[in-house]
């Protein structure tokens, strides 16, 4: 073969090399690439019949400090944030446990649709051990908000808001010791890449407070796959 | 080819033109059919009279569009197939010169804003007819809320849902708005597609004619997890509608 | 002309003697010194700029941290690099002398001049085409990583926060490469040769231009590392106002960019207004220089407008304005209309040059003059001239004014008629031509091919109906690659192996020439066919993730985004090779006849002797001469 198109084809080579060695890069800056997975719990009955039933408990907390962004609270220690990873794995046709604490107040939504428990089993959530269908608006801290694309997998879509601990009970220092803790169970349909999100807006200085921490992964949204157990 | 000046054959009798004019009526075809094909069967099946005219009009324009592009194409094959010269040094000059040729300006000019002209009146017909959705007096209203990255739906009944549910055959005009940056409301497979706009509300109709369930989709980047802002529209029978739309509100006013 | 009174020039054997500040200045004291200022006011601005109060207005303070440090950035790379001595000079009352004007147009400084505030327009056109093929090189990997992650619908590859950064970082740049990808290397360097000029009409400008650019890229590179531009290139407001503080780095980009594109095109405007060759009558000049000024001069109108609407989104983001803010009176429609306004133009000023070099290469390589000149010209000013009254078309489907839907698909689609004058110029020029096939001659053919699909389908999309299921889909990516890629991307690449002979001296390497061209136009065809595809069954643009109904043809995309990658690469490798090592390239390689081939190889300084007189105009080809 010709020299010139064997050197050609090194230069092909190099600068494949370079970017993908640049995409590699690229993609390890990652936020948070930690992955929490549901523990088995037995079965569950369910309107949908008795089903494997899995428990996840997460928490919100009002700065970075805990969660899984490092002892120094990471890049934005002022980040509210979900803990203790952000990134969730869940069996396909189960029942989930999920358990929400909330350690964060709140002020206001601004679109009362997420002040409704949606999408989890019969409609309700436990508050505090008491059952509720909806928080008020004023007294909702974030929401925890699956949703995913359309495509040829089930819908699946939840939305729970966690009520704010109020301002007072909020300490200078540390995390509130008595927190709001909810808990809904939720069925899953077939495999499928979901994401959740916050749908309180508490990215504080931003358009419509949806920027910043909220714009991030890693903080008030994440990966909520659902996969073939 | 040998161009006997002494008896200049007309025009079109000449070689090259016979060969354009048989690459471009082969062309044609295979062009107007092959585009409009592919084009239709990557839009999937129609769920509203909106989307099947869309269809038609993509289908329309191939065609019209398929001519034009032979032309060029047999021209260039034409070209192609005679007279190449390889080599690092220039060929002799090209036999005739032809500098312009006012009738052919003419002809082409003539063509492209007919062309043109019936691509406008054929867009026209159509956005007066989806126009006038917007005005219909007998159709159903739901509001449309975008908020960075889910959609949600308020029926007139007080029901509110993030699944969309219409009724199969009834007009449907969307009332459509954000709650923070843009957003565009997308009903794939029905043709109809608006941009949520905070503090603004814009409208867009449909009537779904097929029961079934389609995608909606954001179709404008509206931050981090604008690829996850999809969900599906459930279009389901009157009967279906009513009893869903009203257990729905119900909860509502419970919750 | 080497000595004067009392300042030497700086030539072996007078090292010794301290060099005048203008000879010390270059690009690494540019970029020292802009580091310096930017880290100086960053701490100033840290230190000093009043604190907000707590949970108020979160950004604003970082932005206005941000943007004055970016500021001070631009103002210290620009005295740096010496852009201020004129004005200095000229402020003092005492212009610059003759001997420091040829010191400034790079006489007998070699490579040097390439790193400094070089005047010859022939240094700022090669400094014009490294640059170019440097944003190439960024904004390509940037597009393969988006296809990479786009390789599986799964998601995740790269984090959803830096694939939105990179789709938006890849489309500014590519959108400011294709810019100047004509009328930067080529329009500087061959367009006063071309018109029989010794330089430019403003020499210093013209290096202006240049070194604006370089200043402006520092911040778009500097704001993916504070968050990055994750609003898409058209960074439409309220969302840019959201985004992180990288958003002030594109904002700062734009508004540098913006200058150069006016200062270059009130410098090239002119130049062509008032320097052409005698006897270079408006029938006998190029269409080349005819494209080239439709581009610049449709930038001037453009560009303006472009820099105002990143003024007010600065003023949004940092000191507290509401001009795109609907909750406080103001309107992201007004964005959308400045950024249209601004950015169809725009889109031409990427495609006219590009077509006009092919349009001037036809001639050469079917040895057959240019068919129907006038018409040619007709068409460039027929969509020049429309191209600004059709913005709107891309908010057909924004609510904004459903009314003016209809005029402006009008508009639109009456730009069917210029654009099908520029086919028939070119296929008119082919038939019954000599074929001479080389790289340019089939960059010709492949330009036909692409720019019909994007033609085609831009009707489709400028027709309302049709655009209520497309827009916003990746049918609407698709074509827009097709027209800024397949057709001026094609034309720049074809100017590139044309015109290396009398930019380098050297010939373009054949053979690779050849392998990079079947290499990039199979790649570009298989990708974005693979795109309409996935655009018409309903894929949204800029999604990082997709169902898996898209599977097909995204994988189809990403593997003819490799092939281009490939391709690209193997061009990279020629242009390197044949620089350094080509067939040393006769002064006409081509036997073309417009000025720039009557020159000698390497071209004198100020590139005639003797100002030549016109007599004929360029494409006197044939047998049958008239």
């Amino acid at each position: 073969m010709n020299k010139r198109i064997i050197a050609a084809f090194g230069t092909v080579i190099l600068g494949a090399a370079v970017i993908a060695g640049i995409g590699t890069y690229v993609a390890s800056a990652k936020n948070d690439s930690r992955v929490l997975a549901a523990t088995a719990a037995g079965t569950m009955d369910t309107p949908q019949g008795t089903l494997p039933h899995y428990t996840l408990a997460i928490s919100t907390y009002p700065d970075s400090m805990a969660g899984s962004h490092g002892k120094d609270g990471g890049a934005h220690p002022g980040y509210v944030t979900y803990g203790p990873v952000t990134n969730f794995e869940v069996p396909a046709h189960s029942a989930i446990t999920i358990t929400v604490t909330n350690y964060d107040s709140g002020e206001s939504l601004n679109n009362d649709y997420f002040r409704v428990v949606r999408g989890t089993v019969g409609g309700t959530a436990t508050l505090n051990g008491e059952v509720i269908r909806s928080i008020p608006t004023d007294k909702v801290g974030h929401t925890f908000t699956v949703h995913g694309m359309a495509n040829e997998n089930s819908e699946l879509f939840f939305s729970v808001p966690l009520k704010a601990v109020p301002e007072e009970n909020m300490p200078e220092e540390g995390y509130t010791k008595k927190p709001n803790v909810t808990t809904f169970t939720v069925i899953t349909g077939n495999a499928g890449e979901y994401v959740w999100n916050c749908e309180y807006p508490c990215g504080d200085g931003t358009i419509a407070k949806f920027g910043a921490v909220m714009s991030t992964m890693g903080y008030m949204s994440g990966h909520f796959n659902v996969v073939n157990s | 080819m040998s161009l006997d000046t002494e008896k200049t054959p007309q025009w079109w009798k000449k070689k090259d033109v016979k060969q354009t004019f048989v690459i471009w009526v082969i062309l044609t075809p295979i062009i107007g059919y092959v585009g409009s094909t592919v084009q239709i069967r990557s839009m999937g099946a129609p769920a509203s009279e909106t989307m099947a005219s869309v269809i038609n009009l993509m289908g329309l324009f191939t065609w019209v569009a398929a001519p034009v592009a032979a032309l060029v194409g047999a021209m260039c094959l034409t070209t192609l197939l005679t007279k190449s010269h390889y080599g690092d040094n220039p060929p002799h000059e090209a036999e005739n010169e032809i500098r312009n040729s006012p009738r052919a300006n003419a002809i082409w000019v003539s063509i492209s804003a007919l062309l043109c002209l019936f691509a406008l009146v054929v867009g026209l017909i159509v956005l007066q007819k989806d126009a006038g959705a917007l005005t219909d007096k007998a159709a159903m209203n739901i509001n449309v809320t975008g908020q960075q990255w889910v959609w949600n739906y308020d029926y007139e009944n007080g029901a509110r849902s993030s699944v969309l549910y219409l009724p199969v055959n009834k007009p449907v005009v969307f009332h459509v708005t954000s709650k923070d940056v843009k957003h565009s409301f997308w009903v794939v497979q029905m043709g109809i597609k608006i941009d949520a706009n905070p503090g603004y509300v814009t409208e867009t109709a449909v009537t779904p004619n097929k029961i079934g369930v389609f995608d909606i989709r954001c179709a404008e980047l509206c931050g981090l997890l604008h690829a996850y802002m999809q969900n599906k529209v459930h279009v389901v029978s009157q009967a279906d509608y009513d009893a869903w739309v009203k257990t729905n509100a119900t909860t509502e006013a419970a919750a | 002309m080497t000595t004067t009174m009392d300042r030497p020039a700086s030539a072996p054997g007078q090292s010794r003697r301290s060099k005048p500040l203008i000879e010390r200045l270059n690009i690494f004291t540019a970029l020292a010194l802009g580091a310096i200022s930017a880290l100086v006011v960053w701490q100033l601005a840290l230190h000093f700029l009043p604190q907000l109060p707590d949970g108020q207005q979160y950004f604003n303070r970082e932005d206005k941290i941000t943007l004055l440090s970016m500021v001070a950035w631009f103002i210290g790379f620009m005295t740096g690099i010496g852009a201020l001595i004129g004005p200095f000079r000229w402020l003092m009352g005492k212009d610059l002398s003759h001997d420091e004007n040829m010191f400034y147009a790079g006489k007998d400084l070699g490579v040097k001049r390439y790193f400094r505030y070089t005047t010859d327009h022939k240094v700022v056109g090669i400094q014009y085409l490294v640059m170019t093929m440097l944003i190439f090189f960024i904004g390509g990997t940037l597009a393969m990583l988006i296809r990479t992650n786009l390789g599986h619908p799964q998601g995740g590859w790269i984090h959803p926060q830096a694939y939105n950064s990179i789709v938006g970082t890849h489309g500014i740049i590519m959108i400011v490469g294709t810019i100047i990808m004509v009328t930067g290397p080529f329009g500087n360097f061959i367009m006063p040769i071309m018109i029989g000029a010794r330089d430019m009409a403003f020499p210093r400008l013209n290096a202006l231009s240049f070194w604006l650019i370089v200043a402006a890229a520092v911040p778009l590179i500097w704001g993916q590392f504070i968050g990055g531009i994750t609003t898409g290139w058209t960074a439409y407001n309220p969302l840019a106002s959201q985004a992180p503080l990288g958003m002030d780095g594109y904002i700062m980009f734009i508004c540098i960019f913006a200058i150069s594109t006016m200062v270059a095109g009130a410098n090239i405007t002119t130049t062509v207004i008032r320097m052409r060759a005698k006897g270079m009558t408006w029938n006998r000049t190029p269409i080349f220089i005819y494209g080239t000024v439709a581009s610049v001069a449709l930038a001037l109108p453009a560009f303006p407008v472009f820099f105002l609407s990143q003024i007010m989104s600065a003023m949004d983001r940092a000191l507290g304005t509401s001009f795109y803010d609907t909750t406080h009176g103001g309107s992201g429609w007004l964005y959308e209309n400045l950024f249209w306004i601004m950015g169809h133009p725009e889109v031409y000023v990427i495609l006219i040059p590009a077509v006009a070099a092919l349009m001037e290469m036809a001639p050469v390589f079917a040895r057959n003059p240019l068919f129907s000149f006038n018409i040619a010209v007709l068409g460039i000013a027929g969509i020049s001239g429309l191209s600004v009254l059709v913005w709107a078309h891309h908010m057909y489907m924004a609510g904004w004014a459903p009314l003016l839907n209809a005029p402006f698909m009008l508009t639109t689609e009456l730009i069917s008629i210029p654009t099908g004058m520029l086919f028939l110029v070119l296929v008119g020029t082919l038939w019954r031509g000599r074929l001479w096939v080389t790289m340019p001659m089939a960059s010709i053919f492949a330009l036909l091919w692409n720019f019909m699909i994007g033609g085609i389908t831009g009707i489709y999309l400028s027709d309302v109906p049709a655009d209520a299921f497309l827009h916003g889909s990746m049918y609407v990516t698709a074509h827009f690659h097709y027209t800024l890629m397949g057709a001026g991307l094609t034309g720049a690449l074809a100017s590139l192996v044309y015109w290396f002979p009398k930019m380098t001296g050297r010939m373009f390497d054949k053979k690779l020439s050849w392998i990079s061209f079947w290499m990039v136009q199979i790649g570009f065809n298989v990708a974005f066919m693979g795109m309409f595809l996935v655009g018409l069954a309903g894929q949204p643009r800029r999604v990082e993730t997709y169902a898996k109904m898209f599977s097909r043809g995204n994988l189809i995309t990403t593997i003819g985004a490799y092939v281009i990658m490939a391709g690209m690469l193997v061009l990279l490798h020629g242009v390197i090779s044949s620089w350094r090592h080509g067939v040393k390239a006769p002064m006409n390689p081509w036997q073309a006849k417009t000025l720039e081939w009557s020159v000698a190889n390497p071209i004198p300084l100020e590139n005639f002797d003797v100002l030549p007189v016109v007599t004929a105009d360029a494409y006197g080809y044939g047998k049958a001469k008239s």
